[in-house]
């Protein structure tokens, strides 16, 4: 699974309010609309939804497991496309796009069960099992 | 539904001790973070600021214990019981209910909790009751909650009572 | 200061919601469903999300230790939940001196909502902070 095209592992969750309030709880993140299902219809959302920053917290779970205890997630990038509303199922994918002595590239992002994709974006990490191809 | 719950098996179990369970050191952090939802959204006081101590209502097990175990025969203690007790291993026949609230608590106070203190709490069975309600027959389930520190001084002692219907 | 029996101690006042709620429940990891979603809350009768009763436990304690003050001991304090608090409501923990036994004060205790509906009545004992 260190090929140029090469699928890993994804992460995969379901996405209500008790997954966004325990992330609040740890970020101090409390939004009304990420709480609320009226705040965020108020601002013309179907429903409550999720903050950006746990997507991109399960693209690192995801990335994690794939780099191994003592591998290095070294960079990460995403932009937010869509609501991640509640109820949901949110896929974190990765795709390899480059290996170049065991630093990989990899196109990234997280989808919903239809397969829309909710945050889009690129990482670099080094395994720690890295074989060459 | 049963014409009664106070069976031979509930009114057997009174007085029974179900779990120990044991803290992890309290820590300075744990008493700011309660503080702060409790008081939010103003300052909480400057000593839990501090964490002086702790406040009174301050629950050093609600993220999980350090140490649980079951006090009773019939159960194997895999499942943690936080605030209620092992009914079925008291053998409490398995009434089906379709909501479980919080009826109330009732707590006497005794040393103050702080910062590296290790707590154990003792739940055992407190007094059963029965009351009609709009839906039918109501089970008044109280548990009674003895929290100490490490010096055996008495932290609090709480009998909490759960409804059932 | 002194006390007499009669005498209404300061209110603690809080308008409730999720904002609370969820605080609330990121320290006692308290996230049940019937807290944190209308949905939930509705489908088990309540007409929408609703606080834990820990909570209004909470703030009949800031209340009382406001009034014993930095010294002073809540020595005992005991509630019956009776009625939910809903989104939206402005919760009041109140307290009037029901007994004074020595240095040890006892009170009527309750938390009400802006109509004056009570939510979850009791009584403490305190001792005053010297």
């Amino acid at each position: 699974m260190t090929s140029v095209g090469d699928s890993i592992h994804p992460y995969v969750v379901t996405t209500t309010v008790e997954n966004w309030n325990r992330f609040a709880a740890i970020n101090d993140e409390f939004i009304p609309h990420s709480m609320d299902d009226q705040a965020a219809i108020s601002e013309g959302f179907p429903s409550a939804f999720g903050m950006g920053n746990i997507q991109w917290a399960y693209l690192h779970n995801m990335l994690r497991t794939f780099a191994g205890v003592n591998g290095t997630i070294m960079k990460l990038e995403i932009q937010f496309r869509r609501p991640n509303t509640k109820g949901q199922t949110l896929t974190a994918q990765g795709k390899i796009t480059a290996v170049t002595d065991g630093v990989i590239s990899l196109d990234i992002w997280t989808q919903d069960q239809e397969g829309n994709q909710l945050a889009h974006g690129s990482a670099v990490v080094r395994p720690s099992t890295w074989v060459p191809a | 539904m049963p014409d009664t719950y106070m069976v031979p098996e509930v009114l057997a179990a009174i007085g029974r001790e179900c779990s120990r369970s044991t803290s992890f050191p309290i820590s300075t952090s744990d008493i700011r973070k309660w503080a702060l939802a409790v008081y939010w959204p103003e300052t909480p006081p400057q000593a839990f600021i501090d964490a002086e101590y702790a406040p009174e209502d301050f629950d050093p097990f609600a993220w999980g214990p350090a140490k649980y175990e079951s006090l009773l025969p019939e159960d194997d203690g895999s499942v943690i019981y936080r605030h209620g007790i092992n009914q079925k291993a008291l053998g409490i026949p398995e009434w089906e209910f379709m909501v479980g609230v919080n009826g109330g608590m009732d707590c006497k106070y005794g040393v103050r909790m702080h910062a590296g203190d290790v707590i154990t709490d003792v739940k055992s069975v407190g007094q059963w009751s029965e009351r009609q309600g709009k839906t039918g027959l109501m089970l008044m389930t109280r548990v009674v909650s003895v929290w100490t520190n490490q010096r055996g001084e008495e932290v609090k002692r709480t009998i909490n009572t759960g409804i059932s219907y | 200061m002194t006390v007499n029996v009669g005498d209404v101690i300061p209110t603690f006042v809080r308008e409730t919601g999720f904002a609370n709620w969820n605080r609330y429940a990121a320290v006692n990891d308290e996230f049940v469903p019937i807290h944190m979603d209308d949905a939930a809350g509705e489908a088990a009768g309540n007409g929408g999300a609703f606080g834990m009763g820990n909570l209004q436990w909470a703030y009949l304690h800031n209340m009382l230790r406001a009034f014993v003050g930095e010294n002073g001991e809540i020595l005992g304090m005991e509630v019956q939940f009776r009625s939910p608090n809903v989104k939206g409501q402005t919760l009041t923990a109140h307290g009037v001196v029901t007994g004074i036994e020595g240095d040890v004060i006892s009170l009527e205790i309750w938390t009400d909502t802006q109509d004056g509906l009570k939510l979850a009545p009791g009584s403490a004992t305190v001792r005053m902070g010297k």
